[in-house]
């Protein structure tokens, strides 16, 4: 067993070796990249895009829907988890809450990026109708990533003001820093009950506001009358899908810092195990939602149905399509079913195809039902037909994605990613446990 | 020697060519223009003459926008101008005669209009003239039988005359185009009148129908039309969501459904937000 101190020398924040660096600079540019592309899209207009009257959400939306699916993950494994009292979630909530926070983040700028003139933002605030599910967006963007915020920064009191002391001699500034964030925390009982009092109530809360952006970001979709998006089953495919993405970008992430930070002890291959069990049920649930929403259009066979499905099919996105099913959901169950599947290098491989079908998945559902409209326009130029985004588009959705990854490495290395208190409390009660047998 | 006169011969054949340029230049063929133009009255309103001018250009009818016209009343020999106009982009344009008494007819009592066109760069000139007799409709609503009828006589303005065998259209006012009624052909009396019963299931709005009797395009008096309003149709309700709470008004007519259940759900998580916040700095003077 490991005291506190050990522990604590263990999962504090460390400087970066050299890969870490190089990846921070690589993220740093690949973000410089997509701030200057931008900058030259919102002097240009969005004639630098490929995007038309018939692709008139592009990849900027698909990044945003994938950016909110995925901070779906503080819902489904830091609340559901811990409601559910699933005790081997300790080491991984704080890198769900990271991922989370980056992720909301990210959603909230990407939709300004969409914007054509983002100078006109307060309109949306000023002039927008709450019969629009725009304008619900608008409200539960913010809102969740507050929220998201709050259930990061509460467990993390005891673990700053432990920073605190920890880094006193070594680094005074850092130390003066992690004391700010502490709010004076002593761990008395006073404001330990308070801060287990507003966890609790926190994921209890975060539930049925993560479950109401990912409805809202789903009747962004449904409540247009369109091919493929007409359906009364987006809100709970959004969710199961935002399930995948999330706990598929939890596995990914863990993954690469238990690598990185050398945390095999702490997070170990029962961790994968489990975190295999729950990505499997999810991809299942998902998998199921994906059958309801292509074979019954099929079934029924209605002509537009049919023209958009055979697009998918067996038509100009059918290696994406097949790729998101059976790369990104299929295969992952097959291989997650088995114990051999569920260690860490296997998790981690899912767990980035997961990861990659959920974003082309976001792709597959704005796209194609936009090319096939129900009323075509008459006398468009035939490349309107087709899309596929700009090199503007790309380096923007890359500098987003590598924004987020940026978020994700400096709360990294700033912050303890594995709670450093919690896993103390939970050691120390083990021991006293055995001791008693 | 022979370099020279090559020279020469080459100068002059150039120069002569430029000159046949400029001679062709200054002969470009110029279109003819077609004016058409029509006598229009409306009883107790304006009266007027619609005119649209158009040409053939490489053998397609095409409309002459933006010229000028020169509208006159021809008397005899003897010309008054009246006014000019421009066509507009679809080459129409429209001269509202003032008064008739204004202008003066000849001893039949036809009055003579003339629209010139005096030609331009691209367009030869034209003319067109139009003559008519003021005419006259009188038109009201009859009941007989519990039918309502209209009732309309046609009789020339200025003998007062009633003027018999001429078709007269009735028509009743719509959105788009007239609804025509009655017969195709309603043709005078020898009291220049007609009846044309009018069928009880012709919708308008608070149940008023707008009647109107035409001479159309008459080659003695042109297109004539009196207008009558008549509370004899079934009351139109306008079914209009304009004023109502409904999913496409504007922010200020929004439903209430959805200004209390969204905005209680915004205001209940910030509240709950600011009692985390609240929460916080308890934690923090604790």
């Amino acid at each position: 067993m490991k005291n506190t101190d050990k522990i604590l020398v263990d999962l504090a924040p460390r400087k970066f070796g050299k890969v870490g660096v190089l990846w921070t600079i690589l993220l740093i540019i690949v973000s410089l990249a997509g701030i200057i592309a931008y900058i030259d899209q919102v002097i240009k207009g969005q004639i630098v895009t490929n995007m038309n009257d018939y692709a008139l959400w592009g990849i900027y939306i698909s990044n945003f829907v994938f950016f909110v699916a995925t901070s779906f993950v503080g819902t489904i494994v830091v609340s559901v988890l811990r409601l559910t009292k699933n005790a081997w979630r300790t080491p991984l909530v704080r890198i769900a809450e990271i991922i989370s926070v980056a992720a909301i983040i990210m959603a909230g700028l990407t939709i300004m990026i969409d914007m054509g003139r983002p100078d006109r933002l307060m309109n949306l605030f000023i002039h927008g109708r709450m019969q629009s599910p725009i304008i619900w967006d608008v409200i539960i963007i913010p809102t969740y990533i507050v929220i998201s915020l709050l259930l990061l920064y509460f467990p993390l009191l005891p673990d700053l003001a432990l920073l605190k002391k920890y880094f006193k001699d070594k680094k005074p500034g850092l130390s003066k820093f992690y004391g700010k964030l502490s709010l004076n925390w002593t761990g008395s009982e006073a404001q330990k009950s308070i801060q287990l009092k507003s966890i609790h109530i926190l994921a209890i809360f975060v539930i049925p506001v993560g479950f109401i952006l990912q409805t809202i970001d789903a009747w962004l979709f449904s409540t247009l009358f369109r091919v493929g998006w007409d359906s009364t089953n987006m809100g709970a495919y959004f969710i199961s899908g935002a399930s995948v993405a999330g706990v598929g970008a939890l596995v990914t992430v863990v993954y690469v810092i238990r690598k990185a930070y050398k945390l095999d002890e702490y997070i170990t291959d029962f961790h994968f195990d489990k975190m295999g069990k729950f990505l499997v049920l999810t991809c299942a649930i998902y998998l199921y939602f994906n059958i309801n929403e292509y074979l019954i259009p099929e079934f029924t066979s209605k002509k537009e149905e049919v023209t958009h499905l055979n697009h998918l099919f067996t038509g100009h996105y059918a290696p994406l399509f097949w790729f998101v099913i059976i790369g990104g959901l299929v295969i992952p169950i097959i291989i997650l079913l088995f114990k051999k599947g569920r260690k860490p290098l296997p998790m981690f491989i899912v767990g980035l195809l997961v990861v990659l079908g959920s974003w082309w998945k976001r792709f597959l559902i704005v796209t194609p039902t936009l090319l096939n409209p129900f009323l075509p326009m008459q006398g468009v130029p035939e490349s309107w037909h087709r899309y596929f985004p700009s090199m503007h588009e790309w380096l923007i959705t890359g500098g987003t994605l590598a924004m987020a990854l940026l978020i994700i490495t400096i709360l990294v290395r700033y912050l303890p990613v594995i709670p450093i208190q919690r896993t103390a409390d939970e050691q120390e009660l083990l021991k006293t446990e055995n001791t008693i047998k | 020697m022979i370099f020279r006169f090559g020279f020469l011969a080459f100068v002059t054949v150039f120069l002569l060519n430029t000159n046949f340029n400029k001679v062709r230049a200054q002969e470009v063929k110029k279109n003819a223009v077609r004016i058409a133009a029509d006598y229009v009255k409306v009883m107790d309103g304006e009266s007027y003459i619609n005119i649209k001018a158009t040409s053939r250009v490489d053998k397609q009818n095409v409309v002459v926008p933006d010229i000028e016209l020169i509208i006159s009343n021809e008397i005899g020999d003897e010309e008054q101008e009246l006014g000019k106009v421009k066509t507009n982009m679809q080459g129409i344009s429209k001269f509202v005669l003032k008064s008739l008494s204004d202008i003066k007819p000849d001893t039949s009592n036809t009055y003579t209009i003339a629209v010139a066109f005096n030609g331009n760069d691209l367009y030869k000139r034209a003319s067109k003239s139009v003559s008519f007799k003021d005419a006259s409709i009188t038109a009201k609503i009859v009941v007989e039988d519990s039918i309502n009828y209209v009732s309309a006589t046609l009789m020339d303005a200025v003998t007062g005359n009633p003027i018999q065998d001429q078709s007269l259209t009735v028509q009743v006012k719509r959105l788009f185009r007239p609804l025509m009624i009655g017969e195709e052909f309603n043709n005078t009396d020898e009291e220049g009148s007609i009846m044309v019963p009018v069928e009880n299931d012709i919708p308008g709005i608070d149940g008023i129908l707008t009647l109107e009797v035409v001479l159309k395009e008459n080659e003695d008096y042109g297109t004539v039309k009196a207008a009558l309003d008549a509370p004899i149709g079934v009351t139109f309700v306008h079914e209009s969501t304009f004023d109502q709470r409904t999913m496409w008004s504007p922010r200020k007519k929004t439903p209430l459904f959805l200004l209390i259940v969204p905005n209680l759900i915004t205001f209940g998580m910030w509240g709950f937000i600011l009692y985390f916040i609240m929460k916080l700095f308890k934690i923090s003077k604790s």
